[in-house]
């Protein structure tokens, strides 16, 4: 009964005449479009085509100013294009052709060689053999390209086809899509639009006219294919930079060997307690340490990692990565808690800090090392460096954003009970915002292994040079080993540090 | 010790980076609250708002959201200082009162209820009631057995090792008084602190924090939005209207005087049975009326219209009301009361 009179009720929902708000945005051809708007609304969803769209495709978007439809056949009718003009004019087989001829050369130059009774004259024939051989193979395949211009024009012809299809039967629905679109945001484009026109126009012709110039002629000119401009640009861009950096070395030595010289002290001692400490000692305190934060699943899966470690003779360059990554990680804590807090306190520090830690998460690991070497050189301490400047965002980020996650009421009602500023951020703020900057520890730690990888490049030692040893001499079961090691380092500090934060969260 | 625990003096609010220039603004140019947020971008949270509270009172400040309630309240323990005037708690301009000296005073004078609890979720209840404490630095043990005893007060004993996302709503609300409890304050400032639960715990809680409240005479400052909860609760009452106060006064004079047509509003529906008495009522008795209501019966001046019903239903005669020496002052018939009931027409 509730249904039925339900049904009374929209069932006698008057119709709305839609006319007026489709002429004004339609503009041109309202009339046109009323019809077929009402259809679409109306659910009759046949297909029906659009011949404008169909024929002008993206010139009719532009017009209409539906960019997205413009771009999107723009950019398919170009691919069919390109097929249709490589396939008219296309000297498909010249790439191949010139290919055969240089290598034809090569072989004949070696072949004089030969004559010429040379040492290995035997050698020398055979690659010349080889090399005539590899020229037919190209002689054959441009034969082959030039035999294909059919079924390139018939291809693209063919793309073309389905594409402007598709521009006429989708047209409608695109419209007036951007039709209800347009309802509740006006600045939507509307109209048919002469301005618009004339732009897409003229970005069809450049985009259409350079792409088919470069892809159908054989030798197009060379500034169409590379950006004209000196190459010595680069090299004196190149030359400044190095001048100032050397001249910021040169004035900074004081600051920058102290530095690397209170790092070193503190990796040494590291290293000496890793490395130095007999290995049952280790394994006992990591299986105590992994059962007692993480649990007994966590402890087995720590003994196998370090079994692996140990049996597999990784045991030492480990230790050397694990020593790295706990003084990186240590002074990533000790730096990037503090850095957080104060972020968290000014939203001025943090609008400067913001934009720097973006940049550098946004940077490729490998350029840390360019600024690094230029003021360390290099060895583990400026390894250690990179690592620590590649790996502190997180906690940074994550320290300001579980402070600032803390809630208002809370602080309040501590600053209501005449808590002081240091009671506040230890009593309340730092252990409300604790599992928050455990993640940023957690993602620290993650980067830092990853970076001491990377560091290995300018001398940092352990298993990233392993790694890096087996690259450049393809040793891939030393560098499978080695990947495998610095998987099972990662894996175990992963789980016992959040196996340590999800207890402590008490869940 | 002060004889007025909380004074207020023509205190202004203005929130916004030019609050200063508002303020002179609106003190030489009398701008309304629109004016000052186009011309200075500024809101204005509460306007000119003086008033005492007296020891052991319970002072109910009602409004509704978004009136000034919480900025108000937030000056007495200067949690928000004010663009003007002067606060005064317990003799001290709270204003003037140097970082430790308002820690202190924050820490021993002044206990605060908050209307989601703010309970510390890292904390056992315990830990959460000792909080005060522990900021002024006693020693655990201490902690431990007056957190004990205030949990007590306010019937939670055997908590006291839960988390405050283990208990419910009402219980969380308990805590959060007892922790404003803890370190005996004599200022207890509750800022909506039942309008969060539902409607039978609250009326549970009101009651409790009564009984408490006449026990531990603490002065309160009670903020709410209801004004049925404000006549439970108030000795006063003090009536907000956008940041300004339109009308204080006893619950009873709040709903028999409405000062303004916003506050009769509010009063339409509060039931008059227990806040109206027989001589707000009555019709005076001229002298040669005497006999006519021989079969009466007579009725103290101070009943209230509930007491009223009650006799009246066992009688077919209008009431004589008497005043304290016995004698008869006043008539009123059924008509009477049942207008009288209504609230007057
Ligand atoms: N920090 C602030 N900045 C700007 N405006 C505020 C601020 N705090 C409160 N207000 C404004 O002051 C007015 C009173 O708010 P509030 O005291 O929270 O009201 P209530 O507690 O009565 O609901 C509201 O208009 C609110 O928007
Ligand atoms: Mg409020």
């Amino acid at each position: 009964m509730p249904a039925n009179r339900t049904q009374g009720a929209t069932g006698n929902a008057p119709s709305i005449d839609l006319t007026p708000s489709i002429t004004e945005f339609v503009g041109a051809r309202a009339a046109f479009y009323v019809g077929r708007f009402k259809l679409l609304l109306a659910g009759q969803n046949r297909w029906r085509v659009n011949w404008a769209a169909l024929i002008f495709g993206p010139l009719w978007a532009a017009a209409r100013g539906i960019w997205a439809f413009f771009w999107l056949f723009a950019i398919l009718e170009l691919v069919a294009w390109v097929q249709v003009g490589r396939g008219i004019w296309g000297d498909l087989g010249a790439d191949k052709l010139a290919e055969a001829a240089r290598l034809q050369a090569k072989s004949d130059q070696l072949m004089a060689e030969a004559a010429r009774g040379d040492t290995n004259a035997e050698l020398l024939v055979e690659s010349a053999g080889n090399l005539a051989r590899a020229a037919e193979n190209a002689r054959a395949a441009s034969e082959a390209g030039e035999a294909s211009t059919t079924t390139y024009l018939l291809v693209g012809l063919l793309l073309l086809g389905l594409f402007k299809l598709m521009e006429g039967l989708w047209a409608d629905r695109v419209y007036e899509r951007q039709y209800t679109r347009w309802r509740v945001d006006k600045r939507v484009p509307s109209g048919f639009n002469l301005y618009r026109l004339a732009g897409g126009c003229a970005l069809l012709l450049l985009v259409f006219s350079l792409t088919l110039y470069r892809f159908t002629v054989s030798q197009p000119d060379q500034r169409i294919v590379s950006v004209p401009v000196p190459s010595t640009y680069h090299t004196h861009t190149a030359n400044l930079i190095e001048d100032y950096l050397d001249r910021t070395a040169r004035a900074g030595a004081g600051l920058f060997n102290s530095i690397a010289g209170g790092t070193e002290a503190v990796l040494n001692a590291i290293e000496a307690v890793f490395v130095e400490t007999s290995w049952p000692v280790i394994v006992i305190f990591f299986l105590l340490a992994a059962w007692r934060l993480a649990g007994g699943r966590v402890a087995i899966f720590t003994g196998a990692a370090l079994a692996y470690m140990g049996i597999l003779g990784l045991w030492e360059k480990s230790m050397l990565t694990l020593a790295l990554v706990s003084s990186a990680a240590v002074f990533c804590v000790l730096m990037g808690i503090p850095l957080g807090v104060w972020c968290a306190r000014s939203s001025r520090v943090y609008a400067v800090v913001r934009p720097v830690l973006d940049m550098m998460q946004t940077m490729p690991a490998f350029v840390y090392l360019i600024p690094i070497i230029a003021f360390f050189g290099t060895g583990k301490v400026p390894g250690i460096l990179a690592t620590i400047a590649f790996s502190m965002p997180p906690v940074i980020r994550l320290t300001a954003l579980g402070l600032a996650q803390v809630p208002k009421d809370v602080v309040e009602a501590a600053r209501a009970f005449g808590a002081t500023q240091w009671q506040l951020m230890t009593g309340v703020e730092l252990p409300l915002a604790a599992p928050t900057i455990m993640t940023g520890v957690n993602q620290t730690i993650l980067m830092c292994l990853s970076m001491v990888v990377i560091a290995s490049l300018i001398g940092a030692r352990g298993l990233g040079q392993e790694v890096l040893v087996a690259l450049q001499f393809v040793a891939k079961g030393q560098g499978i080993l080695a990947g495998l090691a610095i998987l099972c380092c990662a894996m175990v500090l992963d789980r016992i540090v959040q196996g340590r934060f999800r207890r402590g969260d008490g869940a | 010790m002060s004889d007025i625990p909380i004074k207020l003096e023509g205190v202004w609010k203005i929130f916004g980076t030019r609050a200063e220039e508002a303020m002179a603004a609106v003190r030489s140019e009398g701008l309304s609250k629109n004016e000052v947020l186009a011309r200075f971008g500024a809101v204005i949270g509460i306007a000119d708002v003086s008033f005492d509270v007296h020891w052991g009172e319970i002072f109910c400040i009602m409004g509704l959201s978004g009136s000034g309630k919480s900025t108000l309240i937030r000056h007495i323990n200067r949690l928000i200082e004010p663009t003007a005037g002067r606060v005064e708690v317990l003799g001290r301009d709270v204003t003037r009162l140097s970082e430790p000296e308002l820690r202190a005073m924050r820490s021993q004078k002044i206990g605060m209820v908050f209307q989601h609890m703010a309970l510390l979720p890292h904390r056992s209840v315990r830990d959460n009631v000792a909080y005060p404490l522990e900021i002024r630095g006693a020693p655990k043990g201490r902690r431990w057995e007056i957190s004990q005893h205030v949990l007590s007060l306010v019937g939670l004993d055997g908590f006291e090792d839960r988390f405050p996302d283990e208990i419910s709503g009402g219980m969380q609300q308990r805590v959060g008084l007892a922790r404003a409890l803890a370190s005996d304050p004599d200022v207890l400032l509750m800022d909506e602190p039942f309008s969060a639960l539902d409607p039978l715990i609250r009326r549970q809680l009101q009651d409790q924090f009564k009984a408490l409240s006449e026990q531990l005479h603490k002065t309160t400052l009670f903020i709410t939005h209801d004004l049925d909860e404000a006549i439970r609760l108030g000795t006063r009452i003090a009536i907000m209207k956008d940041g300004r106060i339109v009308q204080i006064g006893t619950p009873v004079d709040i709903v028999t005087n409405p000062a303004d047509d916003y506050v009769r509003d509010f009063v339409r529906n509060i039931s008059r049975l227990k806040l109206v008495f027989a001589h707000a009522i009555m019709e005076p008795l001229t002298s040669d009326s005497a006999e006519k209501f021989a079969q009466s019966p007579r009725v103290s001046q101070d009943s209230d219209l509930d007491h009223l019903v009650d006799v009246a239903i066992t009688t077919p005669h209008p009431l004589v009301i008497t005043n304290a020496e016995g004698k008869d002052i006043g008539v009123v018939s059924k008509d009477r009361l049942l207008r009288g009931i209504q609230g007057g027409k």
